[in-house]
């Protein structure tokens, strides 16, 4: 009797992870019409009961890394509690703006092996994992025709800024198929003028596809189903044989694994809970930085003779 | 019902093993295992028990039989466990009973510190690993470990602990009495009235968690008394103790790391075998140690030399240096003052809390404590200067 | 395309996991006359000893490579290795040759150059005998 119950439950939840998902999957790769309908940044207007609501459930893509690791073995609800609050106290040190897998960022930070000096890299986010103070992200950029990839964990103290210089998402969760395509792909300018997206806007979603450089790869790509990568010139450097083994490593059953899916997700009265706890004083920073942009927003009107 | 009365208030429960209580007997190794011993009998008049278990070696949980009981009558349960233990609350994110002064003796004479003392140690819940930074800019990874309600349950003391087996180290050194320290209090209700009798004396809920510590007399403690994390100061050094990971029956190459065969070039059957476990002629047999493919795993491990980067003292939780401490999350791990001679206190000036901390000495203490080499996320970010000549 | 393909070899020399081991081929990034011809002409060096204990190189590391039938000595300045934080990886094994006092044979680095070499080359030089300033001192750019 009790297992029938605990079982409805968790099937229960599944369904409810099941629906986050999907929601999750047209927010990142439908196209930008449905992203209208689902994504409404936070600051959009003003915020009725029902959007309040939305909103809550929203933060988990600005803000990922308050998600705890889905794994039950490692959970523990009061170090996920601690780490929390030194995340807070280090985002109340420096301003760590919202930004996604396909945004061009640019940190500027310091170094022990160049004293009293700042080095700044910029370049295009090309991975983020890792969920609270571990969190971490990877950018990429191609300086002098050589590409280069650098590792930031998000809460270093040695990270004195972090700015987002276009804020945009791109198809795909992870970027490491830039390695192998085209470097104008990854190239991006170090000067790059800042763009900053309205209020209210949608996060404009990246649609290009990226043409692949001739094998060998960093990895199989031809069996990945990748969005942003342009697939017709991609078989072109594939072999024949290359080409007959691309269904024998589908999965195509994956994404009916509901438990699959259950066990890597933070069900929905859980993810409630923990961002009621952070959410005032993220709000807060939230409004600081609204601030902030007001002023990097203003522009001298120029005289008019 | 006079049973579940009697469970609550450990009444009488004692009493088959009080008999040789005056001359219980524990084994001197340091592991908490119980082992077996037959010696010779010398002496004459009724021989001891040659397996004697440790005092608090009892059966500890029962058989959860229905028990016919009225709602009314279970509230009048709960309300006498209140009574007894006091009401509960969660005290720095764990539930216990809000005891009022579980201490019914006098607290024993505060010795002093000296570089021979031995303090007692602390039973903690692995809770998990996550990075610090140091000011440095280095990641410090460490590994956090709560104290879950310890209470001190009983001492022993050197004249009257007297091991079943007595250990090299017991022979040598005759001086240290026991500390046995209970963790996690719980519905007594869930244990046998044996097992809730050993804590009634000091006036404790019955404990989860059990762990027994060496101390000298001088750090005796009096039962009842609580253990918090402030026993240790950051910058401390520890040695740890837990259980490792269960894996179950592992083969020699994830057991002791074994190169294994060549996945091909004629090898075939003995990709992952160990191979020859030994020679022949004079020596041919299985010599005692070769590794082989056994169980992995659920040993007692030991984790010397740690520091303490961090306290939290709302919480309770220790922040020690590395990630190799024995066990999974949500494992119990004991912790206590290093024995490792280079990383004792030898400096009086620097003594640790002594027996241990009073928590009367100060009332405001900073939710976190930091080892003056750790940089606190909440101060700014770090920036790298010049060295002034 | 397939009838391009079918003159080049499919195999690789460099072994597919990034290390820098023996018979590992690197990318000269400096100005040297020796290096840039042996780029030209498609035949980069060869790497033909590693001067560490466990013969794997990081940045930082010297290594013996045979370049145009000479040994040359140089250093590696940026690798496709995993990196740890902050620490810059790069998509090509990047080298600088130099001579045996430690004096770069080019008089340019057309590459960036992490910062974590400017510590590691302090570490190694010795006075009179290998003298890494010259290197960090041509190095354009820092990452």
């Amino acid at each position: 009797m009790l297992l029938r119950n605990i079982i409805q439950r968790s099937l229960t939840k599944v369904r409810v992870n099941v629906q986050l998902q999907l929601e999750r999957r047209n927010a990142t790769v439908a196209s930008p019409v449905t992203l209208d309908e689902n994504v409404v940044r936070p600051e959009a207007k003003e915020l009725s009961k029902s959007d309040q609501k939305f909103n809550s459930l929203q933060q988990r893509f600005v803000y990922p890394e308050f998600l705890p690791n889905p794994t039950l073995e490692w959970r523990n609800p009061i170090r996920e509690k601690l780490e929390r609050i030194d995340m807070m106290r280090r985002r109340s040190q420096v301003d760590l703006p919202e930004f996604y897998v396909g945004s061009i960022l640019a940190v500027t930070s310091s170094t022990q092996h160049a004293v009293s000096k700042q080095t700044r890299f910029l370049g295009i986010c090309i991975k983020r994992e890792g969920c609270g103070l571990r969190a971490s992200f990877v950018l990429r950029n191609v300086i002098d025709h050589i590409g280069i990839e650098i590792r930031y964990f998000l809460y270093d103290p040695k990270i004195l800024k972090l700015d987002v210089i276009k804020l945009e998402k791109r198809l795909d969760d992870e970027l490491y198929y830039l390695r192998d395509a085209l470097p104008e792909y990854s190239t991006f300018p170090e000067d790059m003028e800042p763009e900053i997206l309205p209020d209210g806007m949608p996060i404009p979603i990246n649609t290009t596809k990226v043409v692949m450089k001739p094998r060998p790869w960093y990895a199989r790509w031809e069996r990945t189903h990748f969005q942003g990568i342009n697939r017709e010139l991609m078989m072109t450097h594939v072999s024949e044989k290359m080409k007959m083994q691309i269904p024998l490593h589908e999965k195509p059953w994956e994404k009916y694994d509901l438990m699959k899916q259950y066990r890597s997700t933070i069900p929905e009265e859980e993810q409630k809970d923990i961002f009621a706890e952070v959410d005032s004083e993220l709000h807060k920073l939230e409004l600081l930085r609204k601030k902030q942009k007001r002023k990097r927003a203003f522009v001298k009107p120029l005289k008019s003779s | 019902m006079a049973g579940i009365c009697n469970r609550l208030l450990g009444l009488n429960s004692f009493k088959g093993l009080k008999v040789f209580e005056s001359t219980v007997l524990q084994h001197g190794c340091d592991c908490f295992a119980v082992t077996q011993f037959s010696g010779q009998v010398r002496h004459k008049g009724p021989p001891k028990p040659k397996l004697r278990f440790p005092l608090w070696y009892l059966q500890k949980t029962r058989v959860n039989y229905p028990e016919k009981i009225t709602p009314e009558n279970r509230e009048f349960i709960k309300e006498v466990g209140y009574e007894k233990f006091g009401p509960p609350a969660v005290i720095s994110g764990i539930s216990t009973f809000q005891t009022n002064s579980p201490l019914k003796d006098q607290p024993l004479q505060k010795g002093v510190w000296t570089p021979k003392s031995r303090r007692c140690g602390l039973i903690t819940r692995k809770i998990g690993l996550y990075p610090m930074w140091s000011k440095s800019g280095e990641p410090v990874w460490t590994t956090l470990l709560q104290v879950v309600d310890n209470h001190v349950v009983k001492y022993i003391p050197p004249e009257e602990y007297d091991p079943a087996r007595k250990s090299v180290v017991y022979r040598k050194n005759h001086s240290l009495g026991v500390l046995l320290v209970g963790a996690e209090s719980c519905d007594p209700q869930k244990f046998t009235r044996e097992y809730c009798g050993l804590f009634a004396p000091a006036g404790l809920p019955p404990k989860r968690v059990l762990g027994r510590f060496f101390v000298s007399p001088d750090a005796a403690l009096q039962p009842g008394t609580p253990l918090g994390a402030m026993h240790f100061r950051p910058g401390d050094v520890v040695d740890v103790v837990g259980k490792t990971k269960d894996r179950g029956f592992q083969g020699v190459m994830k057991r002791w790391g074994f190169k294994g065969m060549p996945g091909s070039h004629g090898v075939t059957k003995t990709h992952r075998r160990g191979g020859n476990i030994g020679g022949g002629g004079e020596k041919g047999r299985v010599w005692p140690g070769t590794k082989m493919p056994g169980h992995m795993g659920n040993r007692t491990r030991y984790l010397r030399g740690l520091k303490i980067w961090r306290i939290n003292t709302k919480y309770n939780v220790l922040y020690v240096q590395g990630l190799g401490v024995p066990g999974g999350t949500n494992s119990i791990v004991y912790i206590h003052d290093t024995c490792l001679p280079l990383r004792k206190i030898k400096d009086e000036s620097k003594a640790p809390p002594f027996p241990t901390y009073d928590p009367s000495v100060d009332d405001d203490l900073p939710d976190d404590l930091y080892d003056p080499e750790i940089h606190p996320l909440d101060s700014p970010s770090i920036s790298f200067e010049e060295a002034k000549k | 395309m397939d009838l391009l393909r079918l003159g080049v070899r499919k195999f690789h020399s460099t072994p597919s996991c990034n290390h820098i081991i023996k018979m590992s081929r690197l990318r000269v990034v400096d100005n040297s006359a020796i290096g840039k011809e042996a780029m030209a002409e498609g035949r980069p060096p060869k790497v033909i000893h590693v001067y560490t204990k466990t013969g794997v190189g990081t940045i930082g590391d010297k290594v013996l490579m045979a370049i145009k039938g000479e040994k040359k000595k140089g250093i590696l300045v940026g690798v496709k290795k995993h990196q740890p934080a902050n620490i810059p990886k790069f998509d090509t094994n990047n080298v600088v040759l130099i001579d045996d006092s430690g004096t770069p044979l080019g008089t340019r680095i057309h590459a960036p150059v992490p910062h974590l070499l400017r510590t590691i080359l302090k570490e190694r030089t010795i006075a009179k005998k290998c003298d890494y300033s010259k290197l960090i001192a041509i190095a354009p750019r820092f990452v």
